[in-house]
Parts: C-alpha cells; sequence; structure tokens
C-alpha cells in the first residue's frame, strides 16, 4: 500500500485503487468478517439466543476459511503474493493457514461446550459478588468469548502469511489483544485467570514494543519493511551493520517471546496456568503454529543470506531452551503448568528445524507444528474433562489413581504424553525425527544431541505422570471425570490425528513437503 | 538538526521506557512506560523516514498509533478488573502463580 | 527375498497378542472373566504362526532363508525412507520360537499363578503386550523397528515390575528399571543417529548386508566409527540385559510376579542386548576395541552375578543374579566374533528352557509357602512338591551344565570358544568363564539344598502343596526343553542354521564329547556343588542370616553394586540436590537415581526464577535481549 502513496502526491491526481486478490485472502477475511458479525450479534441479538447465534456463526467461518484454504491448494499455482505484496499466498502459509484454522476448530470445540462452563459468566462482575451471584442465579453466560477468539484466528491467519513487517505487526496484535482478554475469562479461579491476563498483557506489549522497535532498525537500515527487500538489502552488505543486527535481535526477541523460547519463556507457565483450558488449548496450538510461521518467513525470506550472524544466536537460544524447559518441568506439580514447560522444551526443538534453514528443514517443522498441535490440543482437552468441585483438578496428586477411575481417560491421556515424549508410533516421534534430520543434514548436529537428552530427561515428568495416574491409589474423594460430546470429539480428533501421524505419517510429510517445495514467496 | 540526533532521542526514550517497566510497580505506570516505548519507536520510524526519503516510516507511525489506542483499550480493561477485585494496581501484588 | 505364504503374514505375529492387548485393556472389567485364556489364546496362536513361518523356512535352501516383509512406508523425508519391515530369517525366527513357545507356557503357568490376583486381565493384557513388543523387536528389519520394540518391552516390563504397585518397594524397582534403561536406550538411540549420518540408512539390508555373503555398508566402515557404534550399542544392550555396570534394576525387578520374572527377567527381554550384538555383527566385525569390550563386560558380568547369586538368601534374587551371570556368557560369547556367535544364540535358548523352568519352580515353591521368597525359611520341600522338585531339579542340573543336559553343551561351548581366542585375552576370558561355571555349581547348589532338601524351616502356619496341573504342566514341558534343548541345538545343526545370518566362522568348530576346557568344567562343577553340600547340604541351615564373610556381605549387597552408584551418582546428585535446594525445604521425592536427583534438584532451583513478578519476567526478556544482542554483534566482529 505504502508503495502508491508517493504517486498520489501529484497534485490532482486520482487516488489509485490498491489492487486485492479477495479470492486468495479469503479466508483471513472469512475469520474476520465473522468476528465483525460476532460483535454485531452481541449487540443485537436477544441474550437468549445469542449462543444459539455465534457457535454455528463461528463453526462455519472456521470451517469455510479451511474449506477456502484448501480449495487454493489444490490449485497449482500456490506461489504469489495479494493485497499489494502484502501478504504472501504460498505452500508454507496455505499449511500453517490451514493447520491454525483446523486446530482453532478443535479449540472451539472446547470453547463452546458449557457443559465444561470454562469461561465466567459475566467476566466484568466482580467474582463474589452480588452482580454475579445473580447473572449466574440467571444462568446467563456472556458470549464475546466467541468474537474475540474470531479476531484472534484472524490475526493468526495473517502473522505467518505477512510479506511486510508492519503487516507483521499488526497481525500480532490483531493475535495477542483478543488473546489477552481471552485469558482474563475463566470462571473458576478468577484471581489466577485475572493475573494470567495481566502478566500476558504487560510482558506482551513489552515485547511487542522490542519487536517494534526492531521493525524501526530494520526500516532505518533497509529504507524498507518489506521481507524481500530487507534481503536484497543485505545481499547488497551496504548500510550500517548496527541498525541491521539490532532490527534482527529486538525482531527475534518479539517472535521468541510468542513461541516461549528461554529466557523469553517466562510468561508461559503462568499464563497456561491461569487462562482458562480451552483458551489454553488454542495458545499452545494455534499460537504457536502461528508464530512459528511468522519466525520461519522471518528468518527464511529477510535474513536468508544472514545465516552466519544469526545461527549461533540461535543455536544458543535452541540449547537453552531445550533442556530448561525439560528440566523445570520436572518438578511441577500443576498439570497445565507442566504442559506448559513442555511446550517451552517443544519450541526448543522446533527451532532446530528453523536453525536448518532448509527445505527440509521447513517442511519438517510445519509437519512437526500440525503433529504437536493436534496432540497438545487434545490433552488440554482430557485437563478440562477431570473435574472436582472447584473446577478442573489442576494439581497432579489429584490425579493419582485416575487409571482405575477411568481407565480410558487416563490411557488417552498417558498416550498423549508418550507423543509429547515422541515414543514410535505417535507423531511426535515422526515430528522429532525429521526435524532432528533436518538439522543434521544442516550441520547442527550438536543440537541434535542436546535434543536427544533433553527428550530423555523430558521422558521423566511425562512417565511421572504416568505412573501417577496408574500406580498409585486413588484419593476418597478424587475427582471425577465429566465428559460432555463436544469435549469428547475434541480428545478423539486430537488422538486420531497422534495415531494416524504417527503410524501413517506419509501423507502429511508429503503435504508439508510438497508446501515447501518452493518455500516462501517474496 | 541532523535526523542522528532525532534517533538518539527516540533510543533514550525507549530505553526510559523500558527501564520505567522493570523499576515501575503501578500498572497503570508499567503501562504507560510501554506507551513511552511505542512513541519512542514512532520518533524513530519517522526520523528514518526523513533519512531515506520515503513515507513508509511515517504511513507506519499512523499504524503504530492505532495499535497503540486498541492496547490502551485492552490493557485499561484488564487493569480495571484486577483492581477492582484485588483493590491494588500494583504489579508487584499480582503473584499467585509461580515457580 | 521378499517373503511368501505364511511368512508374508509374519505381522500377525505381531498383531495377535497386541490385539490381545488391546481387547483386555479396552474392554476392561468386562473382560474379567474370559480375559486370561484370550490372552493364552493370542499368545499360542502367534506360536503356531511362528512354527509355520519356520517349517515354511526350513522348506528353503540356505541362502534362500532371509525374506523380508514391507508393510508400509513409516518416514519418507527426501532422500532418507524407513519402511515398516519385518525381517524373517534363522536367526529371528530363532527367538520368534522361543519368544512365543516360552510365552505361551509361561501364558498358562500364570493362569494358576494369578488365579487369585483381582486384577489378573490386566496382567495378562501387559503379557500380551510384552509378548507383541518383544516380537515387534526381533522380527525388525530395520533399527527403527528394533527401537520400537524395544521400548515397547521396556514399557511392559516396566508396567510388570510396578504390577503390584501397592507395595513400595515394586513401585521404586519399577522406577529404577526405567531410569536405568533410560541410561541404556540413550546409546542406543545415539548409536542409531550415527548410523543414519554414517551410512544414510539405518536398514538391516543397508547397513548389514543381506546376510553374511553380500556384505553392506557396515563393511566400508573406518574402525574408529565403527568401535564408536559398537561402543554405544553395548550401552543400550548393557541397559537391556542387566550387564555391568546398568545392572543395578535386575535385582529389583524380582519384586514383579514371579512369571514375570521368567519371561521377562530371565527367558527373553533381557537378553535382547545378545540379539542386538549378534545382529549387529557386522559392525562389531569391523573394530576389535569394540569386541574386545563385549567380552571383557560380559566375563565381568559373568563373575558378578554368580557371586551375588551365592549370597542372596531371596530365591528369587538368587536366580536374578544367575541370569546376570548366565547372560554375561552370552555376551562374552558374542563378543567372540564368527566363533561365538553361534553359541551365544544356542545358550540363550537353552537358557530360556531352563531359567524359565526354574524361576517357575521357584514360583511354584512360593505358591505353595504363603509367598515366602527366603530360603532360610524353606527346607525340606522336595516331599511335598515331588514336580516341582523333580523339574526343577532338571533345571538346575542343566544349568550347572551337567553332562549331556542343555547346559553342558551350550556353556562348554562358549568356553572352548573363549579358550579357542588368540592370545593372552582368550586365556583370562576362558578363565572366568571356567571359574563363573564353579560359582554357579555353588550357588545354584546352594539354591536347590537349602530349599528342597535339609530339614523343615518354615513356620507352622505354612502347609506346602503341590502347584495346580494348569502350573505343573508347564514346568513339566520346560524340563524337557532343559535336557534337550542343549543338545538338539549343537548336534542338530543349528550352526549351519545360523549361518547365512552370522557367517562362517574362521576355524571350522567341531563338536567333541571330550575337550580339555570341559572335563575342567567338570571337575569344578563337581567342587563347587560338593561344597555347598559340605555347607547347606550336610549341615543345618540356620533360620537366621549370619553374619557372613567379607565375601558373603558384599555378595548380599550385590557387591555394592548400589553403593557404588550411590557414592559415584546418587550422592554428588544429592550434594547438588542440597545445594540446588537449600532453601527449599521440599527436595525432590523419592528419586532413586542420583543423575535423576541432581536433574530434579537443578529443575528445584531454577524453576525458583519464575518469581511470579512480572518485572521479574520482564527483566529476563530485557536481559535475553541483551545477550542476543552482544552475540549477533560480536559473532559479526569476530
Amino acid at each position: 500500500m505504502t508503495s502508491h502513496v508517493s504517486a498520489a502526491l501529484a497534485p490532482g491526481g486520482d487516488i489509485p485503487a490498491p489492487h486485492i486478490e479477495y479470492g486468495q485472502i479469503m479466508p483471513i477475511l472469512l475469520v474476520l468478517g465473522v468476528a465483525v458479525a460476532g460483535v454485531l450479534v452481541e449487540a443485537f441479538v436477544g441474550r437468549t439466543w445469542r449462543y444459539t447465534v455465534q457457535v454455528p456463526l463461528a463453526f462455519l467461518g472456521l470451517a469455510g476459511g479451511f474449506a477456502w484454504t484448501i480449495v487454493l491448494g489444490l490449485r497449482d499455482e500456490t506461489h504469489a503474493v495479494a493485497a499489494e505484496g502484502a501478504l504472501g499466498v504460498d505452500g508454507p502459509t496455505l499449511f500453517l493457514q490451514g493447520t491454525i484454522l483446523i486446530l482453532a476448530l478443535v479449540s472451539l470445540l472446547l470453547i463452546a461446550d458449557r457443559g465444561t462452563g470454562s469461561f465466567a459468566a459475566q467476566a466484568a462482575a466482580l467474582p463474589g459478588s452480588e452482580a454475579e451471584q445473580r447473572t449466574t442465579a440467571a444462568g446467563i453466560i456472556q458470549t464475546e468469548v466467541f468474537p474475540l477468539l474470531m479476531f484472534a484466528v484472524g490475526g493468526m491467519l495473517i502473522f505467518p502469511a505477512s510479506n511486510d513487517l508492519l503487516t507483521m505487526f499488526v497481525g500480532l496484535e490483531v493475535m495477542s489483544l483478543p488473546l489477552y482478554l481471552l485469558c482474563g475469562l475463566a470462571r473458576r479461579r478468577r484471581l489466577l485467570s485475572q493475573e494470567a491476563a495481566v502478566k500476558y498483557f504487560l510482558l506482551g506489549s513489552f515485547s511487542s514494543a522490542f519487536f517494534l522497535y526492531g521493525i524501526a532498525l530494520l526500516y532505518g537500515y533497509a529504507g524498507s519493511v518489506k521481507l524481500g527487500d530487507i534481503a536484497a538489502e543485505a545481499g547488497r552488505d551496504a548500510g550500517s551493520e548496527t541498525l541491521l543486527l539490532g532490527g534482527i535481535a529486538l525482531l527475534a526477541l518479539g517472535l521468541l517471546f510468542k513461541l516461549g523460547a528461554v529466557p523469553f519463556h517466562m510468561w508461559k507457565p503462568d499464563v497456561y496456568q491461569g487462562a482458562p483450558t480451552p483458551i489454553t488449548a488454542l495458545m499452545a496450538s494455534c499460537t504457536l503454529v502461528s508464530a512459528f510461521g511468522a519466525m520461519l518467513r522471518v528468518f527464511f525470506v529477510a535474513f536468508e543470506n544472514l545465516t552466519w550472524e544469526w545461527r549461533p544466536a540461535m543455536w544458543g537460544v535452541s540449547i537453552i531452551t531445550m533442556i530448561a524447559g525439560a528440566v523445570i518441568a520436572i518438578t511441577q506439580t500443576d498439570i497445565k503448568r507442566m504442559l506448559a514447560y513442555s511446550s517451552i522444551a517443544h519450541a526448543g526443538f522446533l527451532l532446530t528445524g528453523v536453525i536448518a534453514t532448509s527445505r527440509e528443514g521447513l517442511s519438517s517443522t510445519l509437519f512437526y507444528l500440525a503433529a504437536y498441535g493436534f496432540t497438545t490440543v487434545g490433552a488440554f482437552a482430557v485437563v478440562t474433562t477431570v473435574r472436582d468441585a472447584g473446577g478442573e483438578a489442576g494439581h497432579l496428586s489429584r490425579w493419582a489413581g485416575l487409571g482405575k477411575r477411568s481407565p480410558l481417560i487416563a490411557g488417552v491421556f498417558a498416550f498423549f504424553l508418550l507423543a509429547f515424549a515422541g515414543i514410535p508410533l505417535t507423531s511426535g516421534f515422526t515430528g522429532k525425527f525429521a526435524v532432528f534430520k533436518a538439522a543434521v543434514e544442516a550441520d547442527a548436529t550438536p543440537l541434535v544431541v542436546v535434543g536427544v537428552i533433553s527428550s530423555a530427561i523430558a521422558a521423566f515428568f511425562y512417565v511421572r505422570v504416568i505412573v501417577v495416574m496408574f500406580f498409585s491409589e486413588p484419593e476418597a474423594d478424587g475427582p471425577t471425570v465429566v465428559v460432555s460430546p463436544a469435549t469428547a470429539a475434541a480428545v478423539v480428533l486430537g488422538l486420531a490425528a497422534t495415531v494416524v501421524l504417527g503410524v501413517l505419517p506419509q501423507p502429511v510429510l508429503d503435504l508439508a513437503g510438497h508446501a515447501a517445495t518452493q518455500m516462501f514467496v517474496r | 538538526m541532523s535526523p542522528g540526533h532525532y534517533l538518539a532521542l527516540s533510543a533514550i526514550l525507549f530505553t526510559i521506557g523500558a527501564l520505567g517497566v522493570l523499576v515501575r510497580r503501578n500498572a497503570i505506570v508499567v503501562f504507560m512506560c510501554i506507551e513511552l516505548m511505542l512513541n519512542a519507536t514512532n520518533l524513530a520510524f519517522v526520523s528514518f523516514s526523513r533519512m531515506h526519503g520515503n513515507l513508509d516510516g511515517q504511513i507506519i507511525a499512523f499504524f503504530v498509533m492505532v495499535v497503540a489506542a486498541a492496547e490502551v483499550v485492552v490493557g485499561l480493561a484488564i487493569i480495571m478488573t484486577i483492581f477492582r477485585t484485588r483493590r491494588s494496581s500494583s504489579v508487584d501484588d499480582v503473584n499467585l502463580l509461580k515457580y | 527375498m521378499k517373503a511368501e505364504g505364511i511368512q508374508a503374514a509374519s505381522w500377525l505375529l505381531v498383531a495377535l497378542p497386541l490385539a490381545g492387548a488391546a481387547i483386555l485393556l479396552i474392554g476392561g472389567k468386562r473382560t474379567d472373566k474370559w480375559g486370561h485364556l484370550l490372552g493364552v489364546a493370542m499368545s499360542v496362536a502367534s506360536f503356531g504362526v511362528g512354527a509355520a513361518m519356520f517349517v515354511q523356512m526350513l522348506g528353503y535352501g540356505a541362502e534362500e532363508r532371509r525374506r523380508t516383509v514391507h508393510l508400509w512406508d513409516f518416514i519418507d523425508v527426501g532422500s532418507f525412507t524407513v519402511g515398516m519391515d519385518l525381517l524373517v530369517d534363522p536367526l529371528s525366527i530363532s527367538f520368534v520360537l522361543l519368544i512365543t513357545g516360552v510365552g505361551s507356557l509361561i501364558h498358562i503357568y500364570s493362569i494358576g499363578y494369578m488365579s487369585h490376583d483381582p486384577d489378573r486381565r490386566r496382567f495378562f493384557a501387559y503379557l500380551n503386550l510384552f509378548v507383541a513388543a518383544m516380537l515387534l523387536l526381533v522380527l525388525g528389519g530395520n533399527y527403527l523397528i528394533l527401537f520400537l520394540g524395544w521400548e515397547g518391552v521396556g514399557l511392559a516390563s516396566y508396567l510388570l515390575i510396578g504390577f503390584w504397585q501397592h507395595k513400595p518397594t515394586a513401585a521404586t524397582a519399577a522406577k529404577k528399571a526405567f531410569v536405568v534403561n533410560r541410561v541404556g536406550d540413550i546409546g542406543l538411540v545415539l548409536a542409531i543417529s550415527l548410523m543414519f549420518a554414517t551410512f544414510g540408512s539405518i536398514g538391516f539390508d543397508q547397513v548389514l548386508g543381506e546376510g553374511a555373503e553380500h556384505a553392506g555398508l557396515a563393511s566400508q566402515l573406518s574402525t574408529g566409527t565403527a568401535t564408536a557404534i559398537g561402543l554405544l550399542l553395548l550401552l543400550g544392550a548393557c541397559g537391556k540385559s542387566a550387564q555391568l555396570p546398568l545392572q543395578s534394576w535386575l535385582l529389583d525387578a524380582m519384586e514383579g510376579p514371579t512369571p514375570v520374572s521368567a519371561l521377562i527377567h530371565a527367558a527373553t527381554m533381557v537378553t535382547a542386548g545378545v540379539y542386538l550384538i549378534v545382529r549387529s555383527a557386522p559392525i562389531f566385525e569391523m573394530s576389535d576395541t569394540a569386541q574386545l569390550v563385549v567380552t571383557i563386560v560380559g566375563a565381568a558380568t559373568l563373575l558378578a552375578g554368580a557371586i551375588i547369586g551365592c549370597g542372596k538368601d531371596d530365591i528369587k534374587k538368587a536366580l536374578a543374579g544367575s541370569t546376570m551371570s548366565q547372560i554375561g556368557y552370552m555376551h562374552l560369547a558374542a563378543g567372540l566374533g564368527r566363533t561365538g556367535y553361534v553359541f551365544a544364540i544356542a545358550h540363550l535358548i537353552a537358557h530360556g528352557f531352563f531359567k524359565a523352568g526354574l524361576f517357575l519352580g521357584a514360583g511354584s515353591v512360593m505358591h505353595g509357602m504363603n509367598d515366602d521368597v527366603n530360603m532360610r525359611r524353606f527346607g525340606g520341600v522336595r516331599g511335598f512338591m515331588m514336580i516341582t522338585y523333580a523339574t526343577f531339579g532338571l533345571g538346575y542340573l542343566a544349568i550347572i551344565g551337567f553332562p549331556f543336559l542343555s547346559g553342558w553343551f551350550t556353556k562348554d561351548g562358549i568356553i572352548e570358544a573363549a579358550y579357542a581366542k588368540e592370545g593372552t585375552s582368550g586365556i583370562i576370558l576362558g578363565s572366568c568363564a571356567l571359574i563363573g561355571a564353579g560359582i554357579t555349581a555353588y550357588y545354584m547348589s546352594r539354591v536347590m539344598f537349602m530349599t528342597f532338601f535339609g530339614e523343615k524351616r518354615w513356620a507352622d502356619d505354612v502347609h506346602p502343596h503341590e502347584s495346580p496341573k494348569v502350573m505343573t504342566v508347564p514346568l513339566m514341558v520346560l524340563a524337557i526343553g532343559s535336557v534337550f534343548a542343549g543338545g538338539f541345538l549343537v548336534l542338530g545343526g543349528f550352526a549351519e542354521f545360523l549361518e547365512p545370518v552370522v557367517g562362517k566362522p574362521e576355524h571350522e568348530h567341531h563338536f567333541a564329547w571330550l575337550t580339555a576346557p570341559g572335563a575342567a568344567t567338570f571337575v569344578l562343577m563337581l567342587i563347587g556343588a560338593g561344597i555347598a553340600w559340605r555347607q547347606y547340604g550336610a549341615r543345618p541351615v540356620p533360620r537366621e542370616q549370619p553374619a557372613g564373610s567379607f565375601l558373603t556381605v558384599a555378595a548380599r549387597k550385590d557387591l555394592y553394586g548400589d553403593a557404588l552408584n550411590e557414592s559415584l551418582l546418587m550422592r554428588p546428585g544429592q550434594w547438588l540436590t542440597r545445594l540446588a535446594v537449600w532453601f527449599d525445604g521440599r527436595g525432590v521425592d523419592g528419586a532413586v537415581n542420583g543423575v535423576a536427583a541432581g536433574i530434579g534438584g537443578t529443575s528445584g532451583r531454577i524453576r525458583r526464577i519464575q518469581t511470579g513478578f512480572a518485572r521479574s519476567y520482564a527483566l529476563s526478556m530485557v536481559f535475553g535481549a541483551a545477550v542476543i544482542v552482544a552475540a549477533l554483534l560480536v559473532v559479526n566482529v569476530a
């Protein structure tokens, strides 16, 4: 859009309309359109009908977007830019968007599930106040969560597709702002939920300030925020190195924060624990996919000639992330918090694929993201089902003997944990294998050794949970397992994907490989 | 004045903002420091725009303002809620989630 | 060559018990009534398939017996393909028959042994799971499938050791087995990674070649790489097979139900390390160092296990020490190269029979003695359980190498092969094996005398009785195996049968009925048994454990294996833990291993960095940003 500005400055000239390829970016438009419609529904539809309208609307938006993405992917020429070069529509982007949309659909199953009642009836009401009791008694539950979800998903779709840094920043914010709010909407343990929201918000905007300053420095270096222009300028080896390197570092900080790489990970355990579990599922899957998509695009396109500069630093981040995530997880006592640290460790594994900067690195990272996303959604879905009087039973000790009480749920959860641990015949193994293989081929063998050791450490705490579930006696007043159909569907989808991607991963590996053949458009 | 001076000022403002985030306790003030960082960035964008002789940086500054405004809405909402629950706006008081 | 006929359906071998496990686990309580029968049926059916495959294989010429089954492409990324491949060859079919045969007998035995356990169905589910995983391990056509089975048997073993989870000792033992095996597994994973990095493939066809006549990529290995891969593989083997220095878990694993000890911790799973080494023979043959280390580990373990077996009063632990020792023999043989492979596998199969028989016999005794395991409270049991006594006796004679029984054929073969190795190392290794045979005779006689002979030492409320038919019939079958298996293998051309896989030995080995090492073994065996008779047969055995000599005390304490672990790994780990969490009173719960404790302690410490204060998080971000900027600048300037 900005390239037309100077042309438009000529006095008396027409304002040239930007050329927008609506068809190519329809998934994004659809999701954001549904989000806006959702706001209108909040305003104009009667309270009793809102839920009935919002859920199908959100479902249609996500499913429609997914279908459209598939149609786009089936065409031959999936390697173009859209909206005046602001958005890239290429193989990796479509794969990532499709993954985000399908994972968001699964998360929507959890969010829309009223049986578990994860969300506050009225977030604005003071916990325990008369106003809250009245709304609860009246059985009213606000539905603002749906438009917020759709806005967040819209941002997630833009983030990895954006071909210039300004669009990327806007995508980042469109994704993050609704998530900050969603984190504070938990029905139980409101204090924790609000604390999570405050922390996520303050640290998130702190990191986006750095991200933005990084953009400013890169703009100062290249005179443009287009990823391709930055790459071209870096290829000419002109301009101020300090601006370039500072820009890379700060931009990387913003992205690493979203991934939860050490030492920018500290928000993750707190927010994952405090947020309503369906939102945690959304963040652990979709946000991670989206942030890695953006990371891949920035490092594969804008900084492709600078691998020697950024690799050592990223090596360090990847190693410390894998180790710290696995090590700290060992002593965690809260299930969600443990899964958060597990997610940090997985971010480290994924970073090895980014560091490979090869076609194999790209395709294996794409596969890993899809595989991990499904497993993690499934795992958090299971977490929502184990409940006691105070809502979800988050403490590990409460899960003692779950294998006796509910062998099926405990067994499924154990399977997810084994997938996280990367046991063969689960998707986790295939993903790790592919990523590590790409890293070995890119001469990053030490990273792989660290990865293997870290996986071995991580196996301790995954198995510890399995031991607690199967090898200890259940408490007398232990939690009950409540599975409603929507949650069951989410669990089954996560399980099916984890099994299929573990036993017969070839079609999806092929798909990821196909998506990565032409790499990113610029 | 050369654009370099503006860049220096922008860096100083950004640093002040970052330090403010680290040392201030009041959530509102912390948030204002983040806004200061965003505005320091705007200054950098505008100065670079001047140096490169294109308008991209200035346009970006407008975008940043819009985003910052949206951030204010969300941020104040969150800080308000937690203030009403806790009767405190100190970021050091919210530390139930840890370790 | 592609498999045909029933061999093409070799996946059934794995699928049948796996289906059994799945049905029993998913079906839950509904399957309680007939669950154990299904478990047995699946195992027996698997044996049937295996036997049919064996018969079909015998119909082929020696060069055509190696058949592959490609089920589907498991992973195909770029230049690299790993298929779900199964390999049916003389080596794997030998294991298949052992696993399904002995496995089925133990399944049947368990019907009786576990009849009073409310969780019998779950037990059979785990047993089936184990059989499936073990078959996958030996049938896998590449290292990845092998690893899959390797992890599977580890999981099953872990579940079964901790089966009686209400006993804290069982839970701890399960945990310990898991931790120690993890160390070995890292070795295996690194070996596979190294193979992949070196060869670009991990398929048996490519790496090891298609049979002994068609060499694979391994034959072009440099000595250094071959040593590295070999030693890493050995680390994996040591973990699984309880060889020094990763032996400590096996004795504790006896906390599991006795059929588990018989099947997993004696007959099959613990021998997986031997399988791994024999299967990877082409790699080991490229490195003398790796082979030498294998023999040293084997020789050291065979002595250590035997000495430990001498000091134990717990009948199962005495047998567990014996298992360590016998697997040490197999490793020793496997490290000798082509002269030893056949004996390693023959001894493995013979050992599978007599050790399973001994364990099941011990289980039968325990069954009649109110589940007591302390031999000092047995004595004179033979009059009350004749069948158990007779079958146990035959197994005993087989393991000490009584002439013309199984152990005599196979163990003497190993001792002779060790002496045949050139240089002083051959004499040392052979002597170790020889002395080990003497000690074996001693401790096994001790077990025999303390349990079945002498006057009764049990409490008044114990009423020894013979076990039901469902338990004694498997004992009889295994006793027959203990008597004849070794002779059948050694005289029946097992060497020629395995030759297409492991290759021809450099010097042709001819079986001789009388050899010098054989005679020496026989004499040592008599001496060992004689000493045991003097100590435990001719005079009364005290009910309480006497103080004992220095060596006895050491043996009772597993030769200080745990103490060594403790001082080398656990103490520093605990020290680190204490240092790390000195401001945290809670510490780490029940860390069984120093490394784990160390990591746990570190974990406990660094999780404290997460203070809960948003501002400190922001500080860590600023710090991280500064480091990254600095790193970028430094790299660029440098």
